[in-house]
This record gives C-alpha cells, sequence and structure tokens, in this order.
C-alpha cells in the first residue's frame, strides 16, 4: 500500500466512524412523566373564542417522537380496551381514529383531555384509572394511526396479529379535520 | 265461565291477536282497560257484556278465526278435527280479516309469526302498491322497529334517543315522546344504538330506552305513565330489545353480551312499573328462577347450580347471556320462551365449561318466572352464536303425529323443530352453508363441534362459517299457516377468527377476538330462505347481495315482505319466491315491516328504513373500512356498502290505490 | 510436581468459586427432586464418564503430538506401520461410532421416559407473560378451575401435565429440579410431564430471552403432599374475603378506585383483569413480580409506587398514591392470604 492511498484510507475510517456519532439512540422513559402531570397549555376545543385573535396554540405531545413509547401506547390501547371500541383504529361502538375526522380536536391536549375526562356521547372517562403518563403514550399512539406528525420511523410496524390492516408504518399523513359532527348532531 | 280469558283459552282462540288481548292482558276484566283496548271490528271501544254474551260472540270468532288462521292447535284445543286449510284464509270472511287489522306488538301475535291475515294485497295485486306517504323520524341511526298500528294511529320508536311517535293514518305527528336517555348510553351500545320495538297493550305503550329504562306512555296523549330503571349502563348495560306484554307483565331483557354483563330477564308489573320478578341466565339456580317444576330434556341440564358450576371462578358475573331477542309466548302452556345470548367474552378460554345458561332457551311461567326447561344449542359457545333468535310457537305434524313445536333458526346455522312442552329437540337442520360444527346429535341435544377449526389464543382460524353474526342474527322470521313455511331473513357469512386475552373492565368491552368476516361460498352476503320444517327443506331461496337484516311479513294474500340493506322494500310471492314488487327507499332497511287494515277498509304496508345495526355500522357511524376488524369484523363483508346506500330513518306507508 | 500449600489453597478456593453461584440448591440440575430430573442428571453423569476419559486420552494424545515434535514423529514408510496405523484407525472408527450409539440410545432413551409418566395427571396451563407466569389449574367440574400467578402449588407423587402457551414472545419453562427446558411458544402449545418426589420449593426460571426483565421472571413449584395441596387448592378456590376492619375497608376502594382495576383480578370484587396476574390470594405468596421481591408489606408498597424502579421496562405502571391510601392498599393486599 502505497503512502497516499495509506492516507486516504484512515482519513477515510476515521469520516465513517465520525459519522456514527450522529446515531442517536433513542432513549426508553421507563419512569416517565410523574403520574401527577397534567397537560400543560390550554388548548381549545372550538375554533371559536371571544376577544381579540390569539396565537394558536400547538401543543406536542412529550412522546410522538418515541417509539418506544408509541409501541407502548399501541400495547395499552389493547390492554385498557380501546380497541374494543375503536377497533384497531377503524371504529366500531367508537368513531373510527385512523381517519381525518375529529370531534374533539385532533390535538394531543384534545386526545389527553378526551381519554381522561370523557366525552358526553359514550366516551368513558379514564382519569384516574389511567396514569397521565399512559394517557399520553396513547395520544401518540392514536396520532400515529392517522400519521397525525408522528415521524413514519416512529409509527408501528406490522402487528403480530391477523393481518387486518395495513401497519401505521404505510398510513399517508393526513391533514385533520375539525368541528365534525358528534353523533349526537345527526339526531332531532 | 265468568273469566274472559278463560273464555278465550277454552275456545282456543288463543293465537288470534283480538283474544289474546283479552286472554292474558287482564288477569281481572278491568272494564276501563277494556274500554281502552281496540276492538276486534275494527275500531270503538268494546262494548261492555254479559258472560254469556261474550261467550256466544266468542264462540262466533273462534269459528270464524278458525277458518281464517288455519292453526292446528286452535283446532285441538277447541275440539274440532277438521284438518287446517290452507285455503281457510282465502274464504275468510270479513269479520276475521278485522282481527288482524291491527298490529299491536312487533312478532305481531304472542307466537311470533308476523302472520297478517289481511289479503287485500295479494300476490296479483300487489304490483300495484303505491306509496301513501313517508315520515322522517329525524334519527339517522339503524332503524330496527316494527311499526305499530292500533286504532287509526302509527307508533313508531327510534333509536337513540329513543324517540316515540303518534302518527295517525295521514301521515299527521299526534304527538311526540322524549325519554331523553343518557347521551353516555351510546357508548356501551355494541352494535350500533338501535331499538326494536314498542308494545301496545290496553291503551299504553311500552318499550325500553338504551340507558336500560322501561318505560309505559299513554297511547292516547303521549304522557309519561311510569319509567323504570332495569339496568345500569357503568356496568355495560343497555336495552334494546321489544318487550313482551303478557298476563300484567312486561317482560324485557338486557343487551351488552360484549361488555362483561350479566344476562337477565325482568318481568315489571304492568300497572306500576315494579319489578315481579328478574331472572339471571347464570348463577346459582336461585338467580335463575329454576326450582321444583324445572324439568329440562336432556340430562346435562340437570343438577344443582349448574350455572355457577360451569363456569370457572367468577366468570359466571360477567358471563353474558343477555336477552335481546324477541319472546314468543304460549297461552295455553302458560310458557314464554326466551332465547338466551351469548356467553362473555368472546375467547372462549376464559370461560371453560358449558356455561350454563347462555346461548340456549329458557321456557318460563310468565306469572313468576320460573324455568320450565332449556336446551343449550350451543354450549361452551365458541363463536358469539347467541340463543336470542326468536321461537316462533307452531304446531306441526311431524311423521303422522301432532306435535307443539318451536321453530328457531339458530345462529350456529341450523333450524331447530323442537317440542315446546319438553324442550326436545325433533330435528336440527342445517339452513345456510356451515362447518364450524359437524351436526347435531339429537341423542344428546349437543352439536358435534368441528375440532379442526377449534380456536384458541393467539391463533388465527381461517373459514369459519357461519360467522360471528350467524347464519341468522337478530332479524326475525315469519311463518304462514298458509303455505306452511318459515320466511327467514338472514345472511351467508364467513370468518376469520383469532383469540386475544380478554380482560375486565366493567363498562368497557369484554371480547378478547379479532374477527374478519366475508362472504360465504356463493360470494353473496344474503339469504331470504323459505322453509320447510316438515320437509326440512327450503322450498325456496333467494340470494340478496347484502345480509337481508330486515325481519320478514307474511301475509293472508301469500305475499311476503322484506326489505334490502341497499334500500329495496320487496314483496315476493309467497310459494314460489318470485319477486313481485319492489319499491326503492331512501336509505337501507333493516327494520320489521308490518301491515294492517285502517278505518277505511285499506290495507296498508308499513316499513322504516334507515341503515345500520350491526353489518351497516359502517354507514350508520361512518366507520373506516381500511381496518377491516372494525365493528367486530363485521366491516370487512360490509365495505362496499356505503357504495350503495347513505343514513336514514323514515316511515314507508303503502297502499293500493 | 509439587505446589506451595499456599498455592495449593488457592487453586481449590479458585476451582470452588463457580459453585458460589449455586447459594441454595434450590435450582441445582444436580439436585434433582423428581423422576425426570434425575433421569436427564443420571444422563449428565453418563455422558461425563465417557466424555470425560475421552477428553482426557485426547487432550493427552494432543499434547504427546505436541511434545514430541516432528523429527521423531518420522516413522519409516514400512507396509507393517502402515497396517498398523490403518489398524489404529479403524479402530478409533468405530470406537467413536460404538460410543456415539450407546450415547445415542440412552438419549433416545432418556426422552421418551422423559416424555410422559403414568398416572392421572393434574392438569396446569402455564402462560407465559412479559414478564410474570400464569397458571391454569383444570378440572372437568368448570367451577373448579383456578387461576393463580408465578407459583406452582403440586402434589408431591403425583405427575402433573403443563401446557405450555405464551401471549407474548417466547419463553422457556426450566426448573432445573424437576425437568429440562421447553418453551412457550405464542400461538403454539406445549407440554410438559413433571413430577415431584420430594416436598419441597423448587425455583424455576425463564430460560429463552423474553426482553428487558428476563432475569426477573422466575416462579416456584411448591411440592407439598397431597392433604396439604388439597386445602391450599380448596383454600385457593375461595374469592377473596371481603375486609373486615376499616383499613382494609379503605384498601379494597384504593383498589378499586385506581388503576389497579385495569389489569388484575381479585374475585370476590368487580374486577376481571387478566393483564396482570391474578392477586385474589396475594398475601400467600411467597414473591412478589415473579420472583423478583420478598412478599413483604414494605416491598409491596415500593412495588405499587414505583415498579419501574425495580423492574424497569415492566408494564405495571407507577401509582401516585397518598400515604394513607397506599398504607391501606398494603394492608388489604397482605390481608388477601
Amino acid at each position: 500500500m502505497t503512502r497516499p492511498i495509506r492516507v486516504l484510507a484512515l482519513a477515510l475510517s476515521t469520516a465513517v466512524l465520525a459519522t456514527t456519532s450522529a446515531c442517536k439512540r433513542e432513549t426508553r422513559e421507563f419512569r416517565g412523566y410523574p403520574p401527577s402531570a397534567n397537560p400543560g397549555s390550554v388548548v381549545q376545543d372550538v375554533p371559536l373564542a371571544p376577544g381579540p385573535r390569539q396565537p394558536e396554540v400547538t401543543a406536542r405531545s412529550p412522546y410522538e417522537h418515541n417509539a418506544y413509547a408509541v409501541s407502548e401506547g399501541k400495547r395499552l390501547f389493547g390492554w385498557y380496551n380501546c380497541s374494543g371500541c375503536h377497533s384497531h383504529g377503524g371504529g366500531g361502538m367508537g368513531p373510527p381514529l385512523m381517519d381525518d375526522e375529529w370531534i374533539y380536536g385532533s390535538q394531543p391536549e384534545n386526545i389527553f383531555e378526551t381519554i381522561a375526562e370523557g366525552r358526553p356521547n359514550g366516551m368513558p372517562a379514564f382519569g384516574g384509572r389511567i396514569g397521565n403518563d399512559d394517557i399520553w403514550k396513547l395520544v401518540a399512539y392514536v396520532r400515529s394511526l392517522s400519521a397525525l406528525d408522528v415521524p413514519q420511523d416512529v409509527r408501528g410496524g406490522r402487528d403480530d396479529h391477523m393481518q387486518y390492516k395495513q401497519p401505521e408504518q404505510e398510513e399517508n399523513p393526513t391533514r385533520p379535520k375539525r368541528s365534525t359532527l358528534p353523533p349526537a348532531a345527526t339526531q332531532p | 265461565m265468568d273469566d274472559p280469558r278463560r273464555t278465550a283459552a277454552d275456545l282456543g282462540t288463543d293465537h288470534c291477536r283480538r283474544p289474546e288481548r283479552e286472554t292474558v292482558a287482564h288477569p281481572t276484566n278491568q272494564p276501563v282497560n277494556n274500554q281502552a283496548a281496540p276492538s276486534i271490528d275494527g275500531g270503538g271501544p268494546r262494548p261492555s257484556r254479559g258472560a254469556a254474551s261474550k261467550l256466544l260472540r266468542a264462540g262466533v270468532l273462534a269459528a270464524a278465526l278458525l277458518a281464517a288462521c288455519g292453526r292446528p292447535a286452535r283446532e285441538r284445543a277447541s275440539g274440532d278435527t277438521k284438518p287446517p286449510s290452507p285455503s281457510g284464509l282465502v274464504a275468510s270472511n270479513g269479520r276475521a280479516v278485522a282481527t288482524d287489522g291491527q298490529w299491536v306488538r312487533p312478532t305481531g301475535d304472542y307466537a311470533g309469526t308476523r302472520f297478517s291475515g289481511l289479503d287485500q294485497i295479494n300476490a296479483s295485486n300487489v304490483r300495484g302498491l303505491r306509496l301513501a306517504w313517508t315520515f322522517s323520524t329525524g334519527v339517522l341511526r339503524g332503524q330496527e322497529a316494527a311499526p305499530l298500528y292500533v286504532d287509526g294511529t302509527i307508533y313508531v320508536v327510534t333509536p337513540f334517543p329513543n324517540l316515540l311517535y303518534a302518527i295517525g293514518l295521514d301521515g299527521t305527528l299526534k304527538w311526540t315522546y322524549r325519554p331523553q336517555p343518557m347521551t353516555a348510553a351510546q357508548g356501551v351500545a355494541c352494535c350500533d344504538v338501535v331499538n326494536r320495538g314498542v308494545v301496545y297493550d290496553a291503551g299504553r305503550l311500552f318499550y325500553n330506552t338504551l340507558d336500560a329504562q322501561t318505560v309505559a306512555v299513554d297511547a292516547a296523549t303521549g304522557r309519561e305513565v311510569w319509567r323504570a330503571r332495569v339496568g345500569d349502563i357503568n356496568i355495560g348495560e343497555t336495552v334494546t330489545m321489544a318487550p313482551l306484554v303478557v298476563r300484567g307483565k312486561v317482560i324485557v331483557g338486557n343487551s351488552g353480551g360484549e361488555m362483561g354483563v350479566r344476562g337477565w330477564l325482568t318481568a315489571l308489573d304492568e300497572a306500576t312499573g315494579k319489578v315481579a320478578w328478574r331472572a339471571y341466565a347464570t348463577g346459582p339456580d336461585a338467580d335463575v328462577l329454576i326450582g321444583p317444576g324445572f324439568h329440562p330434556f336432556y340430562p346435562q341440564d340437570r343438577g344443582r347450580d349448574l350455572g355457577v358450576k360451569t363456569w370457572p371462578g367468577d366468570a359466571w358475573k360477567i358471563g353474558g347471556g343477555t336477552a335481546w331477542g324477541f319472546l314468543t309466548y304460549d297461552p295455553e302452556l302458560n310458557l314464554l320462551f326466551a332465547g338466551v345470548a351469548n356467553p362473555g367474552p368472546w375467547n372462549a378460554e376464559a370461560r371453560p365449561g358449558d356455561n350454563k345458561w347462555t346461548a340456549g332457551v329458557f321456557a318460563r311461567n310468565p306469572d313468576d318466572g320460573q324455568a320450565a326447561w332449556y336446551y343449550q344449542y350451543n354450549p361452551h359457545d365458541l363463536w358469539d352464536y347467541d340463543g336470542i333468535n326468536e321461537n316462533v310457537v307452531v304446531d306441526l305434524t311431524l311423521g303422522g303425529r301432532a306435535r307443539k313445536t318451536l321453530l328457531h333458526p339458530d345462529r350456529n346455522g341450523y333450524l331447530y323443530v323442537m317440542d315446546r312442552t319438553s324442550g326436545e329437540v325433533i330435528s336440527a337442520t342445517p339452513f345456510v352453508h356451515l362447518n364450524s360444527t359437524l351436526g347435531v346429535d339429537l341423542r344428546t341435544g349437543r352439536p358435534t363441534e368441528n375440532q379442526a377449526l377449534h380456536p384458541s389464543t393467539g391463533k388465527v382460524v381461517r373459514g369459519i362459517c357461519p360467522a360471528a353474526p350467524g347464519a341468522k342474527d337478530w332479524q326475525p322470521s315469519s311463518w304462514s299457516p298458509r303455505t306452511q313455511l318459515l320466511y327467514i331473513p338472514h345472511q351467508n357469512l364467513c370468518m376469520d377468527y383469532e383469540g386475544v386475552e380478554a380482560n375486565y373492565i366493567a363498562g368497557t368491552p369484554y371480547v378478547g377476538a379479532n374477527v374478519k368476516m366475508f362472504a360465504g361460498p356463493g360470494g353473496y352476503r344474503g339469504l331470504f330462505t323459505a322453509w320447510d320444517p316438515v320437509k326440512r327443506r327450503p322450498a325456496w331461496q333467494l340470494t340478496e347481495r347484502f345480509p337481508v337484516w330486515s325481519g320478514a311479513l307474511a301475509t293472508a294474500g301469500d305475499v311476503v315482505f322484506y326489505g334490502t340493506m341497499d334500500g329495496f322494500f320487496k314483496a315476493v310471492d309467497a310459494r314460489t319466491g318470485r319477486l313481485l314488487w319492489q319499491f326503492k327507499t331512501g336509505s337501507g332497511i333493516i327494520s320489521q315491516p308490518t301491515t294492517f287494515r285502517g278505518p277505511d277498509g285499506r290495507q296498508y304496508v308499513a316499513v322504516l328504513d334507515g341503515v345500520g345495526g350491526w353489518s351497516g355500522a359502517i354507514v350508520a357511524a361512518g366507520l373506516d373500512a381500511r381496518d377491516s376488524s372494525s365493528a367486530l369484523g363485521m366491516i370487512n363483508a360490509m365495505k362496499d356498502l356505503p357504495q350503495y346506500t347513505t343514513k336514514g330513518g323514515s316511515l314507508y306507508v303503502f297502499a293500493l290505490p | 510436581m509439587t505446589l506451595p500449600l499456599r498455592a495449593r489453597r488457592w487453586a481449590a478456593a479458585a476451582a470452588l468459586l463457580p459453585l458460589a453461584a449455586c447459594d441454595q440448591r434450590v435450582q441445582s440440575a444436580l439436585d434433582p427432586a423428581g423422576p425426570q430430573a434425575e433421569r436427564i442428571r443420571r444422563l449428565m453423569v453418563m455422558s461425563i464418564w465417557i466424555a470425560a476419559p475421552i477428553a482426557v486420552a485426547v487432550t493427552a494424545a494432543v499434547v504427546w503430538a505436541a511434545l514430541r515434535g516432528r523429527d521423531s514423529a518420522h516413522v519409516p514408510e514400512t507396509p507393517r506401520a502402515d497396517r498398523r496405523m490403518a489398524a489404529t484407525v479403524a479402530g478409533l472408527v468405530a470406537a467413536t461410532v460404538v460410543v456415539l450409539f450407546v450415547w445415542m440410545i440412552s438419549d433416545f432413551s432418556a426422552i421418551r421416559s422423559l416424555s410422559k409418566l403414568d398416572g392421572r395427571p393434574l392438569a396446569v396451563t402455564l402462560v407465559g407473560h412479559q414478564w410474570w407466569w400464569e397458571v391454569q389449574y383444570h378440572d372437568s367440574v368448570a367451577s373448579h378451575q383456578l387461576t393463580t400467578a408465578n407459583e406452582i402449588h403440586i402434589p408431591v407423587g403425583r405427575p402433573v401435565l403443563v401446557t405450555l402457551e405464551s401471549r407474548d414472545v417466547i419463553h422457556s419453562f426450566w426448573v432445573p429440579r424437576l425437568h429440562g427446558k421447553r418453551d412457550l411458544i405464542p400461538g403454539y402449545t406445549n407440554r410438559i410431564w413433571l413430577r415431584a418426589d420430594k416436598p419441597g420449593a423448587f425455583r424455576g426460571q425463564c430460560a429463552e430471552f423474553c426482553g428487558q426483565q428476563h432475569a426477573n421472571m422466575a416462579l416456584w413449584v411448591i411440592a407439598e403432599p397431597q392433604a396439604r395441596f388439597d386445602a391450599w387448592y380448596r383454600a385457593q378456590l375461595q374469592p377473596a374475603a371481603a375486609p373486615a376492619d376499616s383499613t382494609r375497608i379503605a384498601g379494597q376502594k384504593a383498589f378499586l378506585g385506581n388503576s389497579c382495576v385495569m389489569c388484575h383480578t381479585i374475585r370476590g370484587t368487580p374486577t376481571g383483569g387478566r393483564n396482570g396476574p391474578d392477586l385474589t390470594h396475594l398475601g400467600g405468596r411467597r414473591t412478589l413480580a415473579a420472583g423478583t421481591l420478598p412478599n413483604t408489606p414494605g416491598h409491596l408498597g415500593g412495588w405499587v409506587v414505583d415498579p419501574q424502579g425495580i423492574k424497569p421496562g415492566t408494564t405495571m405502571p407507577p401509582n401516585n398514591l397518598r400515604p394513607d391510601e397506599l398504607r391501606a392498599l398494603i394492608a388489604y393486599l397482605e390481608g388477601l392470604k
């Protein structure tokens, strides 16, 4: 090996090694948010507010970029019987969650509120029964169902179960539509 | 013989509508109620008469009715040995037809035949049937109710929020009753927020609200008479069934077999709404109302506290066995026949044992609820084969022997002909393609399981037929004494099934299965079968694109009505199945058609459109078909329904021009 | 060759070091408590008796050959030497085949005798979860079936047929004093026969890596005389006794009012969770969290409040209970004997 080649090889391998430092390993937060943690900012459920227009608050779930937390959310979605009503996103007794219609808002904190406090047309209030940290994991998973702000590599892959739908990873990102009529609005 | 009840029963007129009310609704002769009750001759209040003239009158009527209905039971009971003549109805006189002019309960009569003696609309003129008027209920969920007709008024109950409308025969709204059920109840209603109808008796209407209340409403004014809470939505209980009013009791059963409830059948006092008795489907004999008078036909159903012993641990407390189907009644035996729904959860590994007393049928005395016999269609049910399908009270001549029978098309795909005095299975014949069982052993009464399809947690079993809604779900069939055929609206669905861990959390679903349904062999999803229970084969069969989720209605005009989920209301020839007439409604039909004769002497046919229910949830609840496990897997079989229909909820009334 | 006494002592201590791992003889395959473990031990001993001399001989031959060197190994190629070499090789090959054959036969016979035991078995299903064991006892009378967790009680001398299933990933059931390993595979049913011939508590361990807390997935098999087993079984069939004193009543309220009900069952209360272990008779168990902690009030409190600190990654969520609630809950759960 001639000297220039040796130098080049050394430089290349150094460069390759240097790039590996960019590989940030995702951390798994086992203890996560203290169970008493509440959602922080106030997110409106409706686009209408009195007074001068305020800057729109966009909230971010703590777990939307954490594949482990999203996968935990998916496990809890089954364990806590969410899937009993919402199936695997397509709905049943409850409305579908994989589409772009959000009756009570699509922001993480809207969904947090929906899970914790319930909604009048049948959604039970799970607050006190599911810890806040677990609710945040569920929120992240629910938003991954319609690929809402959750990056593709964070969303779930193929299930270990019967194949009932394509994996969340393959969903096309959606834009949420607001103010869909709640079920009660279809009645006099 | 001064008791009108006895008079009518002794004369054997128990199956015909008018004497029935007289027979059973009022154990004591109450003039006020009798005044309020619709009269046999088509409208006015019944004049008060002495016992003798009543007897005479009943005798005349009985003779007319015998000719009209041609039911063997009556003949035998009245000592008349003349064999039933199929042509009896054609020759029926005006009075007999008039007795059939009303429609006071969803099942038509107590026997559950849904047969009308009216023949003004018949096979030769039905093609001229025209829409008289429509009425929008304003509720866009699955409309499964039967429109009633009493004394010039049509009564319709809607799905949640369970509005009750009284509508004149000209289509004008007379009054509306709003029970205002809890909105949260929608969250524990497994398969759409349906209601299967209201019942009329003695000037009052009785029905159930989704949030598990039974209400009695004054038929004339729409005023609430009483209201009784019978269940608790917090443990997943709802009530969707149509009550049975018999012998001064309003009999109600709960829904929620997919929510881990404990099933029950409750009798409320007709006058006050107080609970008279409650019979649970699981638990100790005292809770199930099993006493010394309980004599099941098969040995496996004999023993103490089988409702506990056939379950592990506490599983019976959350084991389902609800009663959400149509109840039928035989006044002669004084027995009501109540199907019991599936055990919960679906995942059968969570509940080893026979899981009594689910997925079967109880014969009970309506006075005290005591069970007379029980038969289990599906011991240790594996596939959500509820036993709630109707048990039609029919008398047949089988093998030269007159038998008091029940006809029961079960979800497991067998048409059971049972002896209703004892609970013996006389025959069980498949009426649809099936592979989940290999036949019913008539010696033991047990179906033979197909071991190759035995499910377990974490295993996907493919191609199980019939699917979870069974060969036939709630949609009630109709029996025509003229053709001696049972008209069964049903479906042809199979499924893939995977058991998953079922985790019970009160008030949330308790199922434990992933399901994916699809059309069975042939590719069609719906069937309408005219079944001959004596020859044990179909006389004819029609196929439909979607499951036939509506009830059937047979008339003395030899026309059978049913509706389809893509929105066609059809009249077919009762003898051949030939399509005679159809009408395209706004939305798909999953309700129970009824027919009646107005004071103007015209025969009307009424039906509600408004697709929904388990099979129509994709439209009614706007589900996302990309997840084929939605609506407990039903959606996979119904993906194209939104291309054929949208939501609706209107009453259609038809008449000849 | 003689070593100083000191060195010999050190060597002996070093040789014993690996044995220190077997602190108690609760999980040693060398101390069988049942016929199958005994059969496995015999097979192992036989294998050692056969393999050890061979290993010694082969090692000695290699050492001898190495020391002898290349030059002295040069043997003149005479027909006689050739024949001798051929005979030696043939003899060794034959010996190898015979040894392997003996081995194979004894192995097959061991497997055959391990695969089934005579007698009417006690039927138990063991379901693996991340990271605990669900134990179901079967009976022809459905109401005599029992579900418990992390402890298998068996009667001494009676065969036990354990059906193995898994709800998530592959686990492996291994109680060294009773039998070898067998996997718990999701969607597939495995079976293993056991029999304990002497009473005792035998520790078992998940023997197939199954995730973060694989190491903390242990169980106990407790073999008791039939009468004691029957008494235990009868007691287990009873639902949890209703709490009698005010503390325990408050504890039950705390249990029913918090996230416990989402996953656990206590028979006799309106709970039916199957995601976590059945707690109906928790107070009577030896350990908590699948052999991770001894079952004491202090450990239980720590486990309820901060399971992720004790067993990171476990599916049990932390619970933010008030101190009085926690004390009451501990009293209630520990009282579930």
